[in-house]
């Protein structure tokens, strides 16, 4: 029930925000705040729930409802450890997102808010929902409310990146849909019942040439998401175009729907074609790894150059999901969560620097440091979390999928490591042209009084950075929860 | 005929009755809201009884007609359009500088030919429905001919209309009459079984193929679909409306009958030149919307490109057995009836904003341009529409979607699925185009206003959009009952 | 009639239904559309006709008229509205409607 919890007050709280959001926008900012809180206390419930020593089971939650029962569709909300660690990052995120929209989103303030916790409310049900039907409607529903937030609070492109960034994920999720009709067919072939849930398909027969096919269909649609090459072309244009909190939402979560979409549908589903298909996707990964982050050198966009940096990072996903052993899975998990975390920081500093500066153009921006010590600290924290400095969440995500990759394909892993010295380069640049050197004639005119960070944006940027550094030195606060789990997953994708 | 038969024809009687009534009544007392109230109560009435008579057993009345589930809910379908149109009509109308009451009466006569097309069983009574509706929707597509504002594009979408349609019926009718010549009779499920002289099979194909022509032209299938986008474009809203829902509802349900229920009377030509049509319609369809500044002309191709779409279950009840038949003939239902809301609710808007500007109806998308802010109930009801046309999810339109997906995979029709996949692609970029006008900073301020009437129709229509794509269960299930 | 007489008669349909298809698609007068869309209306009833008298069935001379009396009702309405255009335009050639593009 907590997770129908978290789900409604987030959708009953945006629809009250649109309508208080008539009379008044701080309404409607305080009510976002609470519906959020709401839906924490219930996750918090969850949470507790799950170090009962009585709940043993794999399965922490389990709600199922008949919906459409002429093809046996349920409304089957269910969570384990890997589900309840990206629904907590979702809501933590949440947070820091209505925190950086506060003073950003001025105008249709009811009409924001309302699209905001659609969206979060839509990943909630996609990281829970395990009838492949309702996963695909929490899927596509999770699509409009974060294409209208681009579309009308976005940057001066906004309304090409949103049409880009639908029509993208849409194309490849209706690819989706064709495989996953065919994959219900195919077990309604096999036993006679209709079926769309995960536990019923896991045990369907998908070897063969049509598994491979069925098997494309839905890596194509959680490729986009994720999103890796050669289909990541939608990301520069709408992370650089959304408005901070829409960059922060993307980046952190809606990204990961994507790796969370690769681990549990496409493995246990598939086994035999994505084992086989593995190389390929590995090599896809690496390239990713590679190319994104030498045209994240080219981009003078501060916004841009981090949106290529995330692809870079997503590609080390795609490579320990690949790999499919232990370390990789888990270290999977953690640069999910590592990287939600440092590209929401990224994101929301660059947000906070267009705020002050009126500019994204890292030429024009130069000698911060001087001018506003705090924020110039904090952007170096997550800089060098991404590039995956010791001590950080990413560091060890990244290291355990390197290792884990290397047990299985050593020319991937060593090819991959190649990124981690790139890494290093593009953090730097955004900290030499941005924060050091001279201040550039043509921000120190008008913006002499540009001011360093307010106890609220501290408190934003802070809560990412005790996540950080928490899961830098404690994994396990992690990794004893995904570790059932993950060993489950790899239990169904071994396959036969 | 006995009581029974004529207590099933109750739907098609009561709607024949609104527009006697009407003829009647207008000779004596003029007024516009009694008239539009009769037609809407009737229609309601009608409407009622056919849904309140699904489950009973089939009623072959006559020769001509089928009451069976299939008509009734198909009926029934068309009926609740032609209320939605004649309730949304009312406003449009009140702002109109024309004769009104008139309009009614061609609005009962063309739901009447829809219903006798979608119950007929019988040629015969398949060209009287159909010429019933046409020749009543070329006077309604051409009535605003006094409207100083309007005469001008009215005149010109009636006139295209009419030709066209009439060039339709004609195929339509010389290929009833070669299918006649080989057959020897004129019922539309006995087309092989019949004995006799038999002529050769030649007969069979052309006239099929002829009537294939004539029913491609009223749902225009593209290449048939010259006139589609000029007369949505130049009818008034709701005319529009009716011609995108009950009309093609009902020509489809025929086709329906014709080459899905009629067991062996499909030929692999018209498979072939089905499913032609269909890769056009989808293609061409989707890729002609594109560069559409008129949301009406838009609709038009759009509607073209869903009809396209449809053809896969037609295409699919051919390819297999009789086990995919019924799941062919579900798809085929469910499609029509969410493709009805969904449109319906789009020009329920494009009415009400047109009868208070009608430049919302003849002027470029620019007029839309930052409605959101201006008529949130309004432009969230367009967007709703344009979300369910695009097919997402919650709404009726993924629904029909999800089904022509499962039976395209089912009966592994790869070409048409692939198109379908790309067709509704590009559709999605007009879809969104349509909803980022709304989207946009408002210029000037308009004032409108919305009537407490439109606000209830437009609302009813919005729930059954949503409620389709929510919980689809008993649609689905009256939806089995009326093809078993 | 004998079964091969009716092959004639359907050929006498075929070309008149074309000869007609053809008037309505090179003449630019409403009126003349409109009769060619009745040649067009007849030569599916001539069909009907034959098609009946082979079978020895009433059934032909039925549709035959339905056919006629759709014929009247097109006309009636399509005479209405070339009546309009010819108010607008002061002619009744098609031409002249070319508003609706896109």
């Amino acid at each position: 029930m907590q997770l129908l919890g978290i789900i409604i007050s987030l959708l009953g709280g945006g629809v009250l925000a649109l309508i208080v959001g008539r009379q008044s926008a701080a309404a409607s900012r305080w009510l976002s705040l609470v519906s959020l809180a709401v839906a924490s206390v219930f996750y918090a419930s969850l949470w507790f729930d799950t170090t009962d020593p009585q709940a043993t089971s794999l399965w922490l939650l389990h709600m199922d409802w008949p919906w459409i029962a002429r093809f046996g569709i349920h409304l089957l909300l269910v969570t384990d450890g890997l589900s309840l660690v990206l629904i907590g990052l979702t809501l933590v995120l949440g947070y820091v997102a209505l925190l950086s929209a506060w003073h950003e989103i001025n105008h249709r303030c009811g009409l924001f808010y309302l699209n905001f916790l659609f969206t979060l409310a839509g990943v909630v049900g996609v990281f829970s929902a395990l009838d492949l039907f309702l996963f695909f409607v929490f899927w596509e529903v999770m699509l409009v409310p974060m294409f209208l937030i681009i579309a009308i609070w976005g940057h001066e492109g906004r309304r090409y990146a949103a049409t880009k960034f639908f029509i993208y994920t849409q194309a490849s999720s209706l690819l989706m849909l064709a495989a996953m009709v065919g994959l219900v067919l195919l077990n309604l072939q096999q036993t006679e019942v209709w079926s769309f849930s995960w536990f019923t398909l896991t045990q369907t027969d998908t070897s063969g040439s049509l598994g491979m096919w069925l098997m494309l269909g839905f890596y194509l649609a959680f490729l986009v998401k994720l999103p890796g090459l050669p289909v990541h072309n939608w990301l520069p244009d709408a992370h650089t175009q959304a408005p901070t909190p829409g960059s922060i939402l993307l980046a952190g979560i809606l990204l990961k729907t994507g790796a969370y979409g690769l681990l549990r549908f496409v493995w246990p589903l598939f086994p035999d074609a994505a084992s086989s298909f593995a190389p390929m996707a590995m090599g896809l990964g690496v390239f990713s790894v590679l190319y994104a982050a030498k045209l994240a050198f080219a981009q003078n966009d501060l916004k841009r150059l981090i949106a290529y940096t995330s692809i870079s990072h997503m590609g080390f996903v795609s490579l320990g999901i690949f790999a499919w052993n232990h370390l990789g899975l888990q270290g999977t998990v953690m640069q999910m969560v590592g990287h939600g975390l440092s590209s929401a920081g990224l994101f929301a500093i660059a947000g906070l620097l267009q705020q002050r500066l009126h500019t994204r153009d890292l030429d024009k921006m130069g000698g911060l440091w001087g001018q506003m010590p705090k924020l110039a600290a904090l952007s170096m924290l997550f800089a060098v979390a991404a590039l995956g400095l010791p001590g950080l969440a990413n560091f060890i995500g990244e290291f355990m999928v390197l290792v884990g990759v290397f047990q299985v394909a050593p020319w991937a892993a060593s090819m991959a490591a190649l990124g981690m010295i790139l890494a290093p380069v593009y953090a730097l640049i955004i900290m030499q042209k941005g924060f050091f050197g001279t201040a550039a004639s043509t921000q120190t005119a008008g913006t002499s009084n540009v001011l360093d960070l307010n106890t609220s944006e501290l408190l934003m940027l802070g809560v990412l950075v005790v996540g950080l550094v928490l899961l830098g030195f404690w994994p396990n606060l992690i990794f004893t929860i995904t570790v059932a789990p993950v060993e489950y997953l790899m239990h169904l994708g071994k396959g036969g | 005929m006995n009581w029974l038969a004529l207590t099933s024809l109750m739907p098609l009687l009561l709607v024949a009755s609104i527009s006697v009534i009407l003829l009647l009544l207008l000779a004596f007392i003029r007024d516009h809201k009694l008239t539009c109230w009769i037609t809407c109560l009737g229609l309601a009435m009608a409407a009622f009884w056919a849904f309140a008579d699904m489950g009973d057993a089939p009623q072959q009345v006559t020769p001509l007609l089928i009451m069976d589930d299939f008509s009734r809910l198909l009926g029934g379908t068309v009926l609740l359009v032609s209320l939605a149109c004649g309730w949304m009509s009312y406003t449009y109308l009140e702002t109109a500088d024309e004769i009104r009451e008139e309009y009614y009466i061609l609005l009962s006569l063309a739901a009447l030919g829809a219903c006798v097309l979608v119950a007929s069983n019988h040629f015969a009574s398949m060209f009287i429905g159909l010429e019933l509706m046409s020749v009543s929707l070329f006077a309604m597509v051409g009535y605003m001919a006094h409207s100083k504002q309007q005469a001008n594009m009215t005149l010109e979408a009636g006139v295209k209309y009419m030709v066209l349609s009439g060039v339709s019926s004609s195929f339509l009718l010389f290929g009833v009459a070669l299918i006649y010549a080989y057959a020897g009779n004129l019922n539309i499920d006995l087309l092989v079984a019949a004995e006799g002289p038999r002529l050769q099979s030649g007969y069979l194909v052309i006239g099929s193929a002829l009537l294939l022509v004539g029913v491609a032209f009223k749902m225009s299938w593209i290449p048939f679909h010259m006139w589609t986008p000029d007369v949505y474009q130049g009818a008034p809203a709701p005319v529009t409306g009716f011609l995108a829902g009950a009309v093609k509802v009902a020509v489809f349900a025929f086709a329906m009958r014709w080459l899905m229920m009629a067991q062996g009377g499909y030929l692999d030509l018209l498979l072939l030149g089905l499913t032609v049509m269909a890769v056009l319609s989808m293609v061409v369809g989707n890729l002609l919307a594109l560069r559409q500044n008129n949301l009406k002309r838009l609709l038009g191709y759009s509607s073209i490109a869903h009809m396209g779409y449809i053809i896969v279950t037609l295409a699919a009840s051919a390819t297999l057995g009789a086990a995919a038949l019924s799941t062919a003939l579900e798809a085929a239902a469910i499609y029509l009836i969410t493709y009805a809301s969904m449109t319906m609710l789009a020009f329920a808007v494009i009415s009400q904003l047109a009868a208070q500007d009608r430049r919302f109806e003849s002027g470029t998308l620019a007029h839309y341009q930052g409605l959101l802010y201006q008529q949130p109930l309004l432009a969230g009801a367009l967007m709703l529409a344009m979300l369910a046309l695009a097919g997402m999810p919650l709404t009726a339109g993924f629904i029909g979607k999800y089904y022509l997906v499962l039976v395209a995979v089912d009966s592994q029709l790869w070409l048409l699925l692939s198109l379908l996949v790309l067709g509704s692609s590009l559709g999605l970029y007009y879809y969104l185009r349509v909803i980022l006008v709304l989207c946009k900073t408002p210029v000037g301020d308009s004032r409108l206003t919305l009537g407490a009437s439109e606000k209830l129709l437009l609302t009813l229509l919005v729930a059954v959009t949503l409620w389709l794509g929510l919980y689809p269960t008993p649609a689905i299930q009256w939806v089995q009952l009326a093809i078993q | 009639m004998d079964s091969q007489y009716i092959d004639h008669a359907m050929v006498l349909a075929g070309i008149l239904f074309c000869l007609g298809l053809v008037g309505v698609m090179v003449r630019r007068n409403l009126l003349f559309m409109m009769i060619s869309i009745e040649v067009m209306l007849n030569a599916a009833g001539l069909a009907f006709i034959a098609a009946g008298s082979a079978w020895g069935q009433p059934e032909g001379q039925i549709m035959f008229l339905a056919v006629i009396t759709l014929g009247a009702a097109e006309v009636a309405v399509g005479l209405g509205l070339t009546l309009l255009l010819f108010r607008h335009h002061n002619s009744v050639n098609v031409d002249q409607l070319n508003q609706l593009r896109g």
